[in-house]
């Protein structure tokens, strides 16, 4: 069920990667403040958007399971989390290396962009133990939903007090009133981040089919009366 | 207004290419990585499968040994698969 249309998906994932590459480095201009640098631009804004939305994504599932209560809406809040966690850990190191190439510093603490994309990393980083730490599978996964609301509704929060702190640092290309991005690099910057967002959906759909065929086998072993020492993964929410 | 990314000078090319590769290569290990593990899973699946399979087409020629983790007989070797489910994995 969850394997239906992986395969388009996944080839337009490529194509739209390929062409994100391809703009970025053969059509994009040069900077002319960074030069070169500026082209981590068009890995890491669109990874931090993805993984952010990621995270309201997750957020909303979890309504959805609270309200419904049925089991799959948290194996699809789980997996956008997850999926999201994976994208912030890609965030913060490419932003890292940007920094240390424009700033001369690896990390710089008074800037409120990178020390909120932190907070909302590490408090979803706490995710895992907090699922970990439940082992009646109903309960976990209605606190795992509590959580990610609650989580979910920091994020939109966290953004815009971000974008209302005035910041002498971190640069803002969107609506600005000196002009923004120009037309050749906002094209490539949308492509980017569509490349990124269909790679996220890519990923998600593979992971809530390897978990759907993981949980499909456990209920064939059970009916074949073969138990499975272990129970397989605790964290991991049963997706049938 | 002395904005810092402004008054940095922009690095000449060979150096800022070690960072933007840099940037470009974590994200494809990382990636890479992602897909790795995913495809172990997918391959354990597998191999689970292939012994239920084989189990179950025991069972209906009137075996009952359970095979695979769960139980205390070895796992069914490859040569016990069903017959036909290596033509069957090569041709998906």
């Amino acid at each position: 069920m969850y394997g239906k249309g992986l395969r388009p998906l996944s080839i337009a994932t490529v194509v739209a990667i390929a062409a994100a590459l391809s703009l970025t480095f053969f059509y994009a201009p040069l900077d002319a403040d960074q030069g070169f640098i500026q082209k981590i631009f068009y890995l890491h804004v669109p990874l931090a958007i993805v993984a952010l939305c990621g995270f309201v994504a997750g957020g909303v599932f979890a309504i959805l399971h609270l309200r419904s209560g049925e089991r799959r809406w948290d194996a699809y809040s789980y997996v956008a989390i997850h999926m999201s966690v994976i994208f912030g850990v890609a965030v913060l190191v490419t932003g890292s290396i940007w920094a240390k190439a424009s700033w001369g510093h690896w990390w710089v603490w008074d800037e409120p962009t990178l020390v909120s994309f932190l907070i909302v990393f590490l408090m979803y980083a706490t995710y895992y133990p907090f699922r970990y730490a439940i082992e009646d599978p109903e309960r976990q996964a209605r606190y795992a939903s509590v959580f990610a609301v609650t989580a979910g509704a920091f994020v939109p929060l966290n953004f815009m007090a971000v974008r209302l702190a005035e910041s002498l640092v971190h640069p803002r290309v969107f609506a600005t009133t000196s002009g923004g991005l120009p037309g050749s690099m906002m094209l490539t910057f949308l492509v980017s981040l569509l490349a990124m967002g269909l790679l996220w959906l890519t990923l998600v759909k593979l992971e809530l089919t390897a978990k759907s065929a993981s949980g499909q086998l456990k209920r064939l072993r059970r009916a074949i009366d073969a138990p499975l020492p272990g129970g397989g993964s605790r964290i991991a929410p049963e997706v049938s | 207004m002395d904005f810092l990314p402004l008054a940095a000078p922009a690095l000449p090319l060979d150096e800022a290419g070690k960072y933007v590769a840099g940037a470009y290569v974590v994200f494809l290990v990382l990636v890479l990585i992602y897909v790795a593990i995913m495809a172990a899973k997918l391959q354990r699946i597998e191999r689970e499968l292939k012994e239920l399979a084989g189990f179950a087409e025991n069972r209906a020629n009137g075996e009952i040994a359970a095979p695979g983790r769960g139980s205390e007989e070895p796992s069914i070797s490859d040569s016990l698969a069903p017959r036909g489910a290596e033509e069957a994995a090569s041709d998906v």
